[in-house]
């Protein structure tokens, strides 16, 4: 039972660190879906935005984990 | 020929760094309590383990869509690649200890010495968690990578070989490959799955891309020079 747990959260673990972060990019996903196949909007400004929108929550995302680990305390 | 390479460079360093990890706990075992349950243990996660890039993965090529494949595959790379970039940037930038297999196969060893009085199962437990567990991120490359870039052959062969070339190496020296740049390797892999998850996610949004699969190293450079800045940012002294 333990190893099947211990299976269980580390599948989880392969794609989720943090909650809000995972909720994040799949709001970027999303959007980037909805933009191109729901509003038709022309592909790559789509793209540029939804790579730059990662990049960003990737740098926002490590400075806040960051800021948190050296927080005293 | 880009795509091949790519899928068959994911799932090699993918694979090459999750064996390391696999070999030290395998490798603590086995000198420790004998080699016999820890070999059996292995040799058990391999065979679920292989059976499971079977069953997904004929599961994936044959029964979902492509657009579908990609879009829901592209995404979890994504997620998948982005955890690991953002532990090797923190590693990299200080904040997060780097991971030790020295420190990792003390630990093991220390562990069994307290239950040398139990039976021999111990090892056989151990060694198969420890495989499975580490095996499972394998699969999902291997899988992922494969399923979505329609060349599957290409991503076991890179499995089965980064497997077969650490484990000759673990044989040859019978201790943890601590000199294996591991935060640095996760930090390749981590690039290189987060550029395929961002491209296989866009296109099962319907999106082309400029250049096609060439547009990969453009991404590549994007979240290396993320990563990197990110780094930099983390190193910044706090002013007060």
């Amino acid at each position: 039972m333990r190893f099947i747990r211990s299976a269980g959260s580390e599948i989880i673990g392969l794609f989720v660190a943090d909650w809000v972060q995972t909720a994040v990019i799949i709001a970027i996903v999303a959007a980037g879906w909805y933009a191109v196949s729901g509003l038709h909007a022309t592909p790559l400004p789509v793209l540029v935005v939804l790579v730059l929108l990662l990049a960003g929550q990737h740098v926002w995302f490590a400075l806040a984990e960051a800021r948190r680990v050296k927080q005293p305390g | 020929m880009y795509t091949q390479l790519f899928t068959f460079g994911a799932a090699f360093l993918g694979s090459a760094v999750e064996s390391t990890e696999a070999l030290t706990i395998v490798l603590a075992v086995g000198l420790t309590r004998g080699w016999r349950s820890p070999l059996y243990g292995t040799v058990a996660a391999l065979a679920t383990l292989s059976v499971l890039v079977l069953l997904f993965g004929q599961l994936i090529v044959l029964r979902v869509p492509e657009t579908t494949l990609k879009l829901i595959i592209g995404t979890l790379l994504l997620l998948f690649g982005l955890r690991w970039l953002h532990k090797a940037v923190l590693r990299s930038a200080g904040v997060v200890a780097m991971h030790d297999e020295g420190r990792v196969y003390q630990q093991t060893v220390n562990e069994l010495q307290g239950a040398l009085a139990q039976q021999d199962w111990v090892g056989f437990v151990i060694a198969f968690k420890g495989v499975f567990l580490e095996g499972i991120e394998v699969v999902f490359i291997v899988v992922a990578v494969g399923g979505t870039s329609r060349y599957f052959p290409e991503a076991v062969a890179g499995g089965l070989i980064a497997m077969l070339v650490v484990a000759v190496a673990g044989v040859v020296v019978r201790k943890p490959l601590a000199r294996v740049p591991e935060n640095t390797l996760k930090y390749a892999v981590g690039v290189i799955l987060t550029s395929l998850g961002t491209f296989w996610a866009a296109e099962g949004m319907g999106a082309s891309w400029p250049l096609d699969f060439v547009s990969i190293l453009f991404l590549a450079a994007v979240y290396l020079g993320a990563s990197q800045l990110a780094v930099l940012l983390v190193r910044r002294p706090v002013m007060a």
